[in-house]
């Protein structure tokens, strides 16, 4: 199982979503993808995202002050 | 008592970055995902002030007026708007709130909305601006011009978002939501760190846009929320020393930002942050549009799509409906167009043999640190 990062730091919304989405269709199931960002917005929108895509998130932390961090498992 | 206009501008900026309350994302879901949980939220906020804003007028509280549509400005205005509003990754709240959470991106925005609606509204542009909002029809509400009460449309309306909202409850993903792990306790955690649903905060949003009309009313300003006016008069303040246009709503998006903050501040959310080179130019040209779409439109997502909507003016839902076909062709253009360009791209490069991991490469400039590792 491979794990990739996507770092989003820096972009604000809808951008971080946009890429999460590009890069997971790229992945295989069961491969995670680490999406770090810092647009406050995508706390609601990425996990939800996640849950309607039906994707297990397996982590979501924040990782300092407006900086958060969201694994999604391909399923 | 210019200082309630402070007090309820902090409790609305407060709540708009606690609540994640973003009408350009609200707009932008439409053409993005389909999604319209947002725009179902920002629908309560009308319909819940418009029973509101009907019934202060009932009682004589406030008294709503009624002016010719200034249609032609109102739809070149509030499509230029929400186009606009893209660029600038917020419309003109939106735009506040960030900029109280550091987004230096959203302090450009901000300038140069400001400047451009003090440039449309009193400055050089005022002229055209003003030209363009002769060009009028006389009807001024939904209600008048349907001939019917105004409590039929609040009913109406009222059903229509409790159905859209019954809808989005429905199929709410519930326990399947990941949410971040506490680590505040009391009070700390219900203010500073709790989630909010969409949909309450746009209750919580409702009551402060209510609240808003007496208390404005009370200095002499005898409208409700309203960000583009207030924002061209801290520019005319700043560059004339007039302090005669200090008024109730400079007051309140002085308080959006300053509860932002706050609330930013309070849940660790605050951090400034620098843009790119591309988001720095989008960040001013959106601004600056927005000042101009805001000053032809009168008004801006909430002066006229939230507010002026809740009246029932036909220039509030004129401009609400454009403000979301600007905000399509934005979207088009600068987001889901590349993405697409984007994914065609990686799908193609995955066809070919030996690309594999080439398809994993950065659509855009952020860095992808592309690592393989076994767990579990």
């Amino acid at each position: 199982m491979a794990v990739h990062i996507l770092e989003t730091d820096g972009q604000v919304c809808p951008f971080p979503i946009v890429e999460a989405k590009e890069t997971i269709a790229l992945l295989d199931v069961g491969d995670e993808l680490v999406i770090n960002f810092d647009c406050t917005q995508a706390t609601d929108a990425l996990p939800r995202w996640a849950a309607e895509a039906g994707y297990p998130v397996t982590n979501f932390d924040r990782v300092g002050d407006a900086a958060w961090t969201i694994t999604v498992q391909k399923a | 008592m210019l200082l309630t206009g402070l007090v309820l501008g902090i409790a609305l900026g407060f709540a708009m970055q606690r609540g994640r309350f973003c009408v350009t994302g609200a707009f932008r879901d439409l053409w993005v995902t389909g999604n319209t949980r947002w725009l179902t939220a920002f629908l309560i906020v009308i319909a819940v002030q418009s029973v509101g804003v009907f019934t202060l007028d009932a009682v004589g509280v406030i008294s709503l007026s009624s002016s010719a549509f200034p249609w032609l400005a109102t739809v070149l205005g509030a499509f230029l708007f929400g186009f606009a509003i893209v660029l600038a990754g917020g419309c003109a709240t939106g735009t506040y709130y960030r900029a109280g959470e550091g987004l230096v991106g959203s302090w450009l925005a901000l300038i140069f909305y400001a400047l451009f609606s003090a440039i449309s509204k009193t400055g050089v542009l005022a002229t055209g601006v003003s030209g363009i909002r002769s060009v009028t029809v006389e009807a001024s509400t939904v209600h008048g011009l349907l001939g019917v009460s105004p409590w039929l449309m609040v009913t109406l309306l009222a059903t229509a978002v409790v159905l859209l909202a019954r809808h989005h409850l429905r199929k709410r993903p519930g326990a399947r939501l990941a949410t971040l792990p506490p680590r505040k306790h009391g009070i700390a955690h219900l203010l500073f760190e709790k989630q909010w649903g969409a949909f309450t905060t746009a209750l919580v949003i409702a009551g402060l846009a209510i609240l808003a009309w007496p208390l404005s009313w009370a200095t002499g300003r005898e409208a409700g929320l309203g960000i583009t006016g207030p924002s061209s008069n801290i520019v005319n303040y700043l560059v004339s020393g007039d302090a005669e246009v200090i008024d109730w709503g400079v007051y309140l998006v002085l308080g959006i930002l300053t509860g932002a903050f706050i609330a930013a501040k309070g849940s660790g959310e605050f951090r400034i942050r620098i843009p790119d080179a591309v988001t720095t130019v989008r960040s001013i040209a959106g601004g600056a549009l927005m000042g101009i779409g805001a000053s032809l439109a009168g008004g801006c997502t909430i002066g006229n799509a939230m507010v002026n909507t809740a009246s029932f003016q036909l220039q509030g839902w004129v401009a609400f409906g454009f403000m979301i076909l600007g905000t399509g062709l934005a979207t088009r253009l600068f987001i889901t167009g590349p993405s697409k360009a984007r994914s065609a791209r990686n799908a193609a490069a995955r066809e070919s043999p030996g690309q594999g991991a080439a398809a994993l490469g950065s659509p855009t400039q952020t860095a992808h640190a592309t690592r393989t590792s076994v767990r579990r």
